[in-house]
């Protein structure tokens, strides 16, 4: 594979105003994401990871540095062009699941096809289709209310994926699910990127589900640390996250 | 230490706390305002005008503090709701339980008197501002009146001490009997989807069959007398509410069940919304749609009232103008107006009565009205006298020892001689009309006069004129009467035009006064309401940003589903002032007249109403743009 779904290039993101007391979340962070790759983002708090989802998720806007997802260059658009991109290129699943508590399942799963204008008829196929990958056809119906916290991500999870997005953007999208549930989750993930070439990247700072991903960027400080590949199984791979994961705290204690 | 606390994080919710007062002082004003031209007595004995609608005054009294309690009520729910998040935490940290109850209920009274200070000096000022504006508008003299009326302010007072301290009760009970994890997920709690079963649709039965009985009291209100007032209001306030209760939930959930239409874009979100709204906002709605109703209802029976006072002249009179023996003023008047058709009659007048010739009656017929106050109808154009004159005499307004050999004058000249000719009852004090041929006439040996009718084409234009004439007649009459010295009352059309329209302008201040109360207090009510629970949709919005929902979209259904929340109880007034203006219909010709002015008046302070509310209420849940 080699088209990329995602260019970051020299991204800097700097919060407050000249002249004030200035952040510096990012300070030019590089990556690149090809079709079909389930990427890690991994990094101590404050490290700027749920920095790097905001701006590559358009919800922010970058100080420095070109984004570009599926070819589009995002850094430069207008909000509703952001906003329709949101919809059409992006899926998002949220620690938190974001499911809107006042509609059913089925109509949280709909909303981001009702946006595109599409019909009634195609919506029910499309929904029911991916409620059936994700295994939840029987709380369609359901309001979020009514259902667990796993059956809460799916839900999301299937919301972000109705609509063929380029890139799926997971935000600890394990942090509120018990193990059983998370297990489950990150499984559906990486069936759903090796045999559904869904494209992923996870922000999480849990090695567990971090093990599930092929390639893992570690983040410090606002810059890139570094990054490792997945070769063999999960286990030995969980191992060496944990090595880097003590390595940057070992550098956090030096600094 | 709690206290300083609680102290602290009320200035931080400030602007929450702002929306509360500011409602509080809204309805304390108007209530103080109303009070102030009830209980002053000087004001209202002494203006013929406002006395004669007491009964009207005490029923829209009554209402408002009916319509107050309720919001009181709902305003202080409003408070614990600020509150409850924080007052968990303090008993989550180990405050006593007793202790937070203290502190609810003390802020709930403080909060009270505060709105109490603030409400009265507003109150004194709108009294001197817009009671005496309205006053001025409809010729009301102010006299008696008092904008700093002490008995109004301490009945504003009492009534609202006692109603602050029975909902500071209230809410510290209410705190107390929750616990402590109930207080800190409150903002976390989920709309609940009531099943709604067989108990609803009876609900629904029994609302539609109240609002059905209140109307039929109201229209029947001929038969029914005050009994139907009563009934009509009561039916019609509880119906009402138990629709809002009941029919409308069931609406919107049929709306939502519409696949095609819950599919389209944001629908689907919109219309939950919207559910939300009405499961909620039912005592609410109910309220608004009373306001309304009594709003647009005063407004528009006030005005009524006013526009029925050329009906009721012209519908007893034909003619514009009675002269008798007129004066030279009077002829060069007369010569300055456009005149469609005069005569003039002559007659002898003697100690006994007043004699007309009866040839010269036939010689020239005048018209006679065909409608009454009780069947109205434009249709009923004036027409003609056409009964014949057959005998030597008649004679009317004859007792039992004048009846002679003599003919009772027959309906329609009886008609024509009373309303437009003889134009005082202080004229006829014991003396008759007869109607004798010219021979009886020329033996008669009292004084000769003349009378003259005349019809304009619109005796509006002429006021002035027309009230010169009604002096000089009075004092004609006067000049008549001999030794006696007393006030001489005057029937002519324009006489009777000032004299109804003297006492309409005080049904209409009235009517505008408690209109524009109401509707102020509905506003204040429902956007209350709406914004109170802003805060809980702003994640909603905010996820809804997230997946990619445009702006635009986000602020269209915003401005739709406040619009459907807007248009229902609108609708459900509206009828309601559409039916209820049946029960002016014993004492108006037409109550329907010019309703669109206070229709209009209406939808023009609800629409800008409704635009405030959606703007503050995308200022407090739309994300700010990046």
């Amino acid at each position: 594979m080699s088209a990329s779904v995602l260019d970051v290039k020299n991204v800097q993101k700097i919060y407050g105003k000249k002249g004030e007391s200035q952040s510096h979340a990012l300070k030019g962070v590089s990556l690149t994401i090809e079709k079909g790759e389930f990427v890690g983002i991994m990094g101590p708090s404050g490290s700027g990871k749920t920095t790097l989802l905001n701006v590559i998720s358009t919800l922010d806007r970058p100080t420095e540095g070109l984004i570009e997802i599926a070819g589009t260059n995002i850094t430069q658009m207008k909000q509703n062009q952001l906003a329709d991109f949101r919809s059409q290129k992006l899926g998002f699943i949220f620690q938190d699941f974001n499911l809107l508590e006042n509609l059913t399942v089925y109509e949280n799963i709909a909303l981001p096809l009702s946006l595109q204008g599409v019909s009634s008829k195609e919506i029910v196929t499309k929904v029911n289709r991916v409620a059936q990958t994700l295994g939840i056809e029987e709380i369609l119906q359901k309001y979020p209310v009514q259902i667990s916290g796993g059956q809460k991500q799916r839900a999301a999870a299937a919301r972000a994926l109705v609509h063929d997005p380029a890139i799926l953007l997971a935000d600890e999208p394990t942090g509120a699910l018990d193990s059983k549930n998370a297990k489950s989750l990150l499984e559906t993930m990486t069936d759903l990127n090796e045999n559904h070439q869904v494209s992923i990247m996870m922000v999480t700072h849990d090695a567990f589900s971090a093990s599930y991903c092929k390639r893992i960027l570690f983040i410090q400080d606002g810059k890139l640390y570094t990054e490792i590949h997945r070769t063999g199984d999960r286990q030995p791979f969980f191992k060496q996250i944990l090595d880097v994961l003590a390595e940057l705290g070992a550098s956090h204690d030096v600094h | 230490m709690l206290f300083k606390l609680s102290l602290s994080s009320m200035r931080k919710m400030m602007k929450d706390y702002l929306v509360l007062l500011v409602g509080l002082v809204i309805s304390i004003s108007i209530f103080y305002m109303f009070q102030t031209l009830a209980l002053n007595s000087d004001f209202t004995k002494g203006n013929s005008v406002i006395s004669s609608i007491q009964i009207v005054f005490n029923v829209g009294a009554f209402l408002l503090a009916f319509i107050t309690v309720f919001y009181i009520f709902y305003a202080n729910s409003f408070l614990l709701s600020l509150r409850r998040k924080e007052l968990g935490m303090y008993m989550v940290l180990g405050a006593k339980k007793g202790k937070i109850s203290q502190i609810l209920f003390w802020e709930t009274l403080m909060m009270g008197i505060a709105s109490l200070c603030i409400g009265s000096i507003v109150g004194i000022i709108l009294s001197s501002g817009i009671g005496k504006l309205l006053m001025n508008l409809l010729e009301i003299s102010p006299e008696g009146y008092y904008p700093f009326y002490v008995p109004a302010l301490w009945m504003t007072w009492g009534f609202f001490l006692v109603l602050f301290l029975i909902t500071s009760t209230i809410n510290a009970i209410r705190l107390a009997r929750a616990t402590e994890l109930d207080l800190i997920r409150a903002e976390q709690q989920n709309d609940t989807m009531k099943r709604r079963g067989i108990g609803t649709i009876v609900v629904a039965l029994i609302g539609v069959l109240l609002v059905a009985v209140g109307y039929y009291a109201l229209i029947e209100i001929m038969v029914l007398q005050v009994l139907g007032l009563i009934i009509g209001a009561g039916a019609t306030t509880i119906g009402t509410y138990l629709i809002f209760i009941s029919l409308l939930p069931v609406f919107v959930q049929a709306l939502k069940k519409n696949q095609q239409l819950n599919d389209r874009q944001l629908n689907a979100f919109t219309f939950a919304q919207l559910r939300f709204r009405v499961n909620n906002l039912t005592k609410v709605l109910g309220t608004v749609a009373m306001l309304i109703a009594l709003g647009v209802g005063a407004m528009a029976g006030g005005l009524a009232f006013q526009q029925n006072v050329d009906l009721i002249s012209s519908a007893q009179h034909v003619y514009d103008i009675t002269l008798h023996d007129p004066a030279e003023e009077d002829i060069q008047a007369l010569k300055n107006m456009n005149v469609i058709e005069q005569n003039t009659y002559r007659y002898k007048m003697d100690d006994k009565g007043y004699y007309y010739v009866k040839d010269d009656l036939l010689a020239h017929p005048p018209l006679i009205s065909t409608n009454s106050i009780e069947n109205y109808s434009s249709e009923n154009k004036p027409k003609r006298v056409a009964e014949d004159l057959p005998h030597d005499g008649y004679i009317m307004y004859a007792s039992q020892d004048d009846r002679t050999n003599l003919e009772e004058v027959p309906a329609e000249w009886d008609q024509a001689i009373s309303t437009e000719f003889m134009i005082s009852y202080e004229m006829l004090k014991g003396r008759t009309v007869q109607i004798v041929d010219r021979a009886t006439y020329e033996g008669i040996t009292g004084s000769e006069h003349q009378v003259l009718i005349a019809q304009v084409d619109d005796y509006l234009n002429y006021k002035p004129a027309l009230k010169a004439m009604d002096q000089r007649q009075k004092q004609w009459i006067q000049s008549s009467l001999e030794n006696e010295e007393r006030e001489v009352y005057l029937s002519t059309k324009y006489s009777t035009y000032e004299a109804v329209y003297a006492f309409t302008s005080g049904t209409m201040f009235m009517g505008f006064f408690l209109g524009i109360a109401f509707l102020a207090m509905m506003a204040s009510c429902l956007m209350f309401k709406i914004l109170s629970g802003a805060t809980r949709d702003k994640d909603r919005y905010m996820m809804l940003r997230k997946i990619g929902v445009r702006q635009s979209l986000l602020i269209g259904s915003i401005y739709k589903e406040l619009f459907l929340v807007f248009v229902f109880p609108a609708l459900v007034g509206l009828v309601h002032v559409l039916v209820g203006m049946q029960m002016f219909s014993f004492i108006l010709l037409d109550p329907y007249v010019n309703i669109w002015v206070p229709t209009v008046i209406f939808l023009a302070i609800y629409a800008i109403y409704y635009y405030i509310t959606v703007r503050l209420y995308q200022g407090i849940v739309l994300p700010k743009e990046a």
